[in-house]
This record gives structure tokens, sequence and C-alpha cells, in this order.
């Protein structure tokens, strides 16, 4: 007669699949799948566009302007599904903020652009240069990403770097330096690896922080707090969220020899433990493969609830996946640190998540893009039907170890189980060659879980906390007592700072 | 009726590898003609015609093979009148697509694939009488078209006008057109615009002057829009004409470059004017085709009557003759007095000098 398997075998076989199949839920039918709650709609593109999307906003009149690779940027009126020209021949333009109903800004390679249809024909015909303070060398790479607007008005920009893949042209915009053409991404001229901030008030455009490889993604969480995405490669063991702030250094060297004061040496003959203390460490990384490849846009959820139970926190797009992934932030010891969790697998979501924006009804859009790169075109909008998920609301440091609070009780009988989990913790390193294995690989015990009464919190108590570790939480199939089970069975804090 | 419509099993069967499908307005207007005397599509590209009929009488729109548009419509005369019937068109291996008959303020639209072989492909009217002078040519060809005005395959009468190329946007390609792209021969922030799809200049953004000009197309970004966009977009036609001062503009010292900023455009019934600053005077310079493409006019206006005395440099072997509205010519270089608001200034190019030029006449 067959044995039948221990728990924790049945516990493995369980991450197996879950690794297979990214969502496990959808390996049985009549089970209950993220379709009970979202749904995604594939938007009807005009003919002709390569929907190849650099940004989107919605216009005060409800309309939605998108800006795409080849230059355009249309409008999409959602209640009668047309597509209008706003404006055209931009050069790559990889985002865009509404002003009004005949006005834009728009970020494309060579200049931050203010967009106007001043004789009310619904076509642009001023095409104003705010800002094109900054250098380029002609490399293809040196993508430019933006705007962002703060309450004040400010807008922030950021600039790629250059690729060793490409050279440069035999014209360049800029002061040219060479200190770190050595590197596998470097900047050429000014201010390439650079946050901007391009001051209302002065109208200038102002270095505001150094350290970006391809900060594809700019974003305010509730508290108007700066958030820049990248992803990985050189300097960038894994894909990273930065909280910005002003006059930090956020680890990619090639910037640094713009940074004033910076002596004449190349970044790259620094010691890297050098380079590792003046580093400003990411709040969120993306564990590679496990979560994300390549993420984009952060975007706080301002609906207030119309698009689910996570109202305040952060979604981030995600290029290679059909997914987003949502962002579980806490202060610890004064710093912005926490947990990514999967958001709209198996919700019929296409990959090359690039750029992200709600509508007033609470809708999520997606602008897909590929780029040459891994990705889909088009766009989509994600609708919340209304039912609450069983999904982790929060996971947050104790002195011993996590708190998971929950959208819903968890049975207390599954979910009080220690075999249940699994914790492990690793870190990514920090250096010069693209990316990083997992490094220190180690599962950590689990002294003790506890479910709260009400079965909204389950608290865990490790063996061990160390800080400069991912640590990688997977779950079997808690439920509701009333088998709702839980969306998304992973989740991955970033623990920079321990609780004191 | 029976939508009527020919497309050979040899066209379709051909693996497709055309990029994108395109929809076209044709219009039959008034004086026996068509809105377009050229269309551009690409070998097996999937094309849709929209047929207009704007005129009084009644039209059709027939595609031939090429150099089979006399003999297709003298085909459907011999019809007679059981012509009629069949909408004019001969039932013959040379006609590859077809509109039935349409009566004035119709429209019909109609799909086909475009022959693989590259080739001017005639279109017609062959209602009896029209097709002699009711015609055009359907360029299926990824290369620039010939001058239009020795163009063949079009009316005589109609060797002037303007030709629509296929369009890569969501939208019909209209001139003046503009791309901001990563240009040949100039600085990073470039910016292409055709004033007319055969004549071109290219302006520098960043160093705000006209790098050069051309004629024979504009430009082509298919490289450049692939993937990363490495690749610099691809001029189609000649250049003729390329500034050769490094800044022609000069404020108060005719030896002096002047520090400049790019300030943007503005655009009139799509014409671009750019604004840019030199050494603190802010100039808008708007640049517009000579009759017969045979160079440029730039209007040059400062926001106020100059206090300087500005230069406009330029050197003797750029295969230009320049006049302008206001100032002295000396050695090659304008002086524009103090107190100028606006310079014409026209860039005629020189026949003789120019190796590129006998293209283009006749
Ligand atoms: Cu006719």
């Amino acid at each position: 007669m067959k044995k039948h398997p221990s728990f924790p075998q049945l516990l493995s076989f369980l991450f197996v699949g879950y690794l297979l199949f990214g969502s496990f839920n959808d390996c049985f039918a009549q089970r209950d799948t993220i379709t009970n709650y979202y749904e995604t709609e594939q938007i009807k593109l005009p003919k002709g566009l390569r929907a190849e999307t650099g940004g989107m906003d919605f216009m005060p009149d409800g309309r939605l302007v998108a800006c795409f690779h080849l230059g355009e940027v249309m409008t999409y009126n959602p209640k009668t599904k047309t597509w209008k020209k706003f404006a055209e021949g931009l050069h790559d333009p990889l985002g865009v903020v509404a002003v009004s109903n005949s006005e834009i800004l728009v970020v494309q390679r060579p200049e931050m652009t203010r967009i106007k249809d001043t004789n009310a024909d619904g076509v642009a015909d001023v095409y104003e240069t705010i800002t094109d303070d900054f250098g380029m060398s002609g490399n293809y790479h040196e993508f430019a990403f933006g705007p962002l607007k703060d309450k004040e008005g400010n807008l922030f920009m950021a600039l790629n770097v250059a690729s060793n893949g490409a050279g440069i042209r035999p014209e360049i915009r800029g002061q040219y330096d060479s200190l770190s053409r050595e590197g596998r991404m470097y900047s050429c001229v000014p201010y390439r690896g650079w946050v901007m901030k391009y001051n209302v008030k002065t109208k200038k455009l102002e270095p505001y922080a150094s350290g970006f490889r391809s900060p594809n993604g700019l974003g305010f969480d509730a508290k108007g707090r700066l958030f820049v995405s990248d992803n990985q490669g050189d300097w960038r063991g894994t894909s990273p969220l930065y909280h910005v702030e002003k006059g930090r250094f956020y680890g990619h060297v090639a910037s640094l020899i713009w940074q004033e004061g910076f002596p004449r040496v190349k970044p790259l003959s620094l010691p890297v433990a050098q380079l590792d203390s003046m580093r400003t460490r990411e709040s969120i990384a993306f564990p590679h493969t496990e979560i994300a490849h390549s993420p984009t846009q952060p975007l706080l959820d301002n609906t207030g609830g119309k698009f689910g139970p996570f109202a305040g926190q952060l979604f981030i797009g995600e290029m290679d996946y059909p997914r987003l992934v949502r962002l579980l932030m806490e202060e610890v010891n004064g710093q912005l640190q926490g947990a990514c969790v999967a958001f709209g697998d198996g919700t019929g979501l296409l990959k090359g998540n690039n750029r992200l924006v709600f509508d007033k009804n609470g809708d999520l859009w997606v602008g897909h893009n590929d780029h040459g790169w891994v990705g889909d075109e088009g766009l989509s909008r994600i609708h919340w039907k209304g039912k609450v998920p069983l999904d982790i609301i929060a996971m947050n440091l104790t002195t011993e170890g996590f708190e998971l609070t929950f959208s819903l009780p968890v049975d207390p009988k599954i979910a009080s189980n220690p075999e249940l989990y699994k914790f492990q913790r690793y870190y990514y390193k920090y250096h010069q060659p693209y990316g990083s294995p997992k490094t220190d690989v180690a599962d950590v015990a689990i002294k003790e879980v506890k479910v709260a009464p009400d079965g909204r919190k389950v608290t865990f108590k490790l063996a061990e906390l160390k800080a400069g570790y991912v640590y990688d939480l997977k779950m079997g199939e808690l439920q509701t007592p009333d088998g709702k089970l839980l969306m998304n069975r992973a989740v991955f804090y970033t623990l920079n700072q321990l609780k004191k | 009726m029976r939508l009527f419509l020919i497309v050979f099993g040899l066209f379709i069967a051909t693996k497709s590898f055309s990029q994108s499908d395109t929809t076209i307005t044709l219009q039959a207007i008034t004086g026996l003609q068509y809105d377009l005397v050229r269309i551009a599509v690409k070998p097996l590209q999937k094309v849709t015609i929209i047929l207009k009929n704007e005129d009084d009488m009644a039209h059709n729109l027939v595609f031939t093979k090429p150099d089979k548009r006399l003999s297709v419509v003298e085909a459907a005369i011999k019809m007679g009148d059981k012509g009629q019937a069949v909408n004019y068109v001969p039932e013959s291996d040379d006609v590859l697509a077809a509109s039935k008959i349409l009566i004035p303020n119709t429209t019909q639209t109609f799909t086909f694939t475009a022959p693989s072989n590259e080739g001017a492909y005639p279109y017609v009217c062959t209602y009896p009488g029209h097709g002699y002078v009711m015609y055009g040519a359907l360029y299926v060809t990824t290369k620039p078209l010939p001058p239009l005005a020795t163009d063949p395959n079009i009316p005589p009468s109609r060797q002037n006008t303007e030709i629509m190329v296929s369009s890569p946007h969501p939208f019909t390609l209209e001139y003046p057109l503009l791309y901001r792209t990563f240009m040949p021969d100039c600085g990073p922030a470039a910016i292409a615009v055709a004033l007319t799809s055969t004549h071109s200049y290219c302006f520098d953004a960043g160093k705000c002057y006209l790098r050069y000009a051309w004629a024979g197309g504009f430009v082509d970004n298919t490289a450049h829009w692939k993937g990363n966009g490495n690749a610099f977009a691809k001029i189609q036609g000649n250049i003729y004409f390329k500034d050769n001062v490094t800044y022609p503009l000069r404020v108060g010292k005719a030896d002096k470059l002047p520090d400049v900023s790019f300030k943007g455009y503005t655009l009139a019934n799509r014409l671009p004017t750019f604004n840019y600053a030199l050494d603190g005077v802010d100039v808008k310079e708007t640049l517009k085709t000579l009759a017969n493409e045979e160079g440029l006019t730039r209007v040059f206006t400062f926001a106020k009557p100059t206090t300087q005395t500005l230069y406009f440099v330029t050197k003797s072997d750029d295969g230009i003759t320049y006049k302008s509205s206001v100032g002295k010519w000396q050695h090659g270089t304008l002086a524009i007095p103090k107190g100028t608001s606006k310079v014409t200034l026209t860039m005629k190019r020189n026949k003789t000098q120019t190796p590129h030029a006998a293209a283009h006449s006749h």
C-alpha cells in the first residue's frame, strides 16, 4: 500500500506547483480564483497604432491621454470609445501628465515639453520646451522618464545612463566626460543616471539624486514621498525600488562623476565597500524571477476603496510577467522598507505593464510596451468586481519576526499550523557585475505561529532576524472559514532596518 | 449588389511579411480625376480602399497590372451596353481589383492584398471615356517614389501635386510633417521637417539652426523605431544644402559664436516656427519651400527690434545663392542693422553647382 506523503512533502509539491504555474489556483476548476474579484479588458486600438505605450494620464473631462513610441499623443474617450490625435512627432515620449483638457506635459528623449492646443481645434499647435538642460550622447539607452508633478508643481524626471552595447554619436549635447566610460553602463554627459527636479519657481532643472541605471518609473506614495524603480543590471543585484531623497546616492556608480565636489577619480576605481557605505539601499528589492524582472511605474491606489481593499498602497508595473506587484511599505527607524506581493496573476493581464493610471471610477488602466524587449503592446483596464479577495494587506516587522495582516479572517485551525509556512532569507550582492545570485540563502526556523482571535493577523516568531536580507515567505493554502482561498501565497520583505 | 472584387490567388498564397495594413481614402472629384494620383504601399500589404464619389458623374476604380491601363480601358469600351451590368470591368487577368460603379455621393470600401512584385500598378476609371485621363498609380514599393514632376505613370496635368505615403500612424500623413528623431550629421536633439512630401530639412534643436535640406522625399524612421531606437532615421532623397559655418547667426560680432537655447516651436497649419534665443535675443524662424522646390525662404522675427548688428555668415561653396530683405552682404556675410524686427532670407539652389538638380528638372 502506498504511503501518504508527509505534510512537508506535500508542501514542497505545492511550492513546485507554485513555481511552475505562478498561481497554483489556476490548476483546478471551480476553485476560488482571482477572476471572481478582478477582470481585465483589452481596449480596442485605432487602426495603424503601434501601441508601445510610453505614458498615460486622464484629462479633467475624463479622456485618457496616452503617448506612444512612434511619437503620437492620442486621446481616448471611454464613453464614446473614440480615439483622436492630440499631438505627433515626438521622440520616444515616455511619460505624460495632463494639465487641462487642452494641455499636457511630456518627457521625450531630448527634453521636457509643454504641449498645448491653443486654437481649440483639438490638435496641439504649441510645443514649448520646459527644459532641455541635460546632456545627450545620442546613445540609444539614454531614455528619459517622467514627468512626475508634485503638489507645488515641481516636475521630476529621471535620466538613463548610456549602454556599452552602443557608442556615442559624433555630435553630442552637453559637456563630455569620459571618466565613467569603462563601466557596463556609463554617464558621459551631465546628469545621466540622475533623478532631476524642474523647480517651478526658479525655472531650472536641478540635479536631485544620483546613482540610477534605468529608472523607468517615478511615483509618490500617500504622503508625497518620491519612489523610483530601477532594473537589475550592473550595481543592481536585483531590481529595486528606492525612496528618493535629495542629495542621496542610490548605488549605480557612473553618475557620481557629476556629483558636485566629487573627486576626479574613476568611480569604478573606488572600493566596493566605500561605494556601499555611500549608497542608500532600496526600500524594496524585487527578487528576480520570483516576483519581477523589470519593474516599471509605481502608482498610489488613491481610489478610496473603489479598486478593492488596497487603498493607500502602491502598485507597480512589471514588464516581463503578466502581472503587477503590490507594495506593503512601512517605516522602521525612520526609513521606508517593506514587502512585495504579486497582483493580477490570472486576470488575463498581458505582459509589458509599463504605465498605470486610475480613472475616476477606480478602474486601473495599464499601458503595455515591449520597446524591443520582452513585453506586449496595447492598453488594458482592470476592474474590481466588488467582492474582497483573501489577500495579504500588510507585512510588518516585529522585534522577533513578522506580523501578517489579511483582508479577511483566516481559518485559525488551518492558519495556526507552522508547517504551512516556509521562511527563507538571502541577499543580493552590491557589485559591478550584471545582477547577483541569491546569496547566503538559508531557511529560517519558525519558533511560534499565532493567529489573532479575529483571524485577521498571523504573527511569527523567527529563530533569527538579520538586517540586509530579503525575507521570503511562502505559504500553503490558507483560507477563510467559508472557503475563500488566499490569492497570493508568496511575499518578500526587504529587511534593511531591524526594529529597535 | 455583390461586391465586385477580384484578388488573384497568386497574391494571397504568397506568405505575408507586410508589417501593417493600410487604409486609403480615394475620392473621385470634379474634372475626371482622383484626388490622389499616387499611392504608396508595401509589397503584400493589405490595402483597404475607401472610394468616395464626390463628383456629379458616375465613376469606378480598377487596379491593373503594370502597363495594362490602356488595354483594360479599351476592353471596357468594347463591352458597350453590356458593360453597365458588370461595372465596366472586363474579365481579364490584368485586373487586380475593382470597385463597382459609384453614383455621386456614394462610398464603397474594399480590400485587397498588394502584389509581391514591386512596381507601378495603374488605377483607373473604366467608365467609357474616362480612362484616358482619370487615373493614377499604386506604387508597390518600399523605396522612395520617383519625382512627381517627371512621373510617367500619372496624368500630365497632375505632375505638380502631392503624393500620399502609407502612414505608420493611426492617421494619414499630412504635410508639413515633423519628426523629432535621431538624424545623421546633426546633434542628438534633431527635428526633421517635410515641407512637402518631397522637400525636407533638418533643424538642430540643440544648436538651434538649420543643418541641411534635401529634395526627393522625407525620412524613413523604420529602423529607428524598431526596438530600442539606436538607428538613425534614413534620409530619402538627395541633400542639396548643408550648413558649413557651424552657426550662421551671430550677435554683435561676426566671428563670435552665440550662446543658444531652444524654446520649442509652434505650428500654423502644420508649418513649424522655431523659437530660440541667441545671446539673449529671442528669435522666431519659419522655413518655407520656394516654388518648384528650388530652395528655402527663412523668415526670422525678433521679439524686439535688434539693439546690435546681427550677422548671417555663409560660405560660398554651399551651392546656394542667398538674398535678404534687409541688410548688406559682404564676402558672404550679411550684416543686419540695429532696429530690425524681421528678415526674410531666400536660399536658392545653384543649378549648375548642384549635382542632383538635374534629376528634378525637365
Ligand atoms: Cu470616371
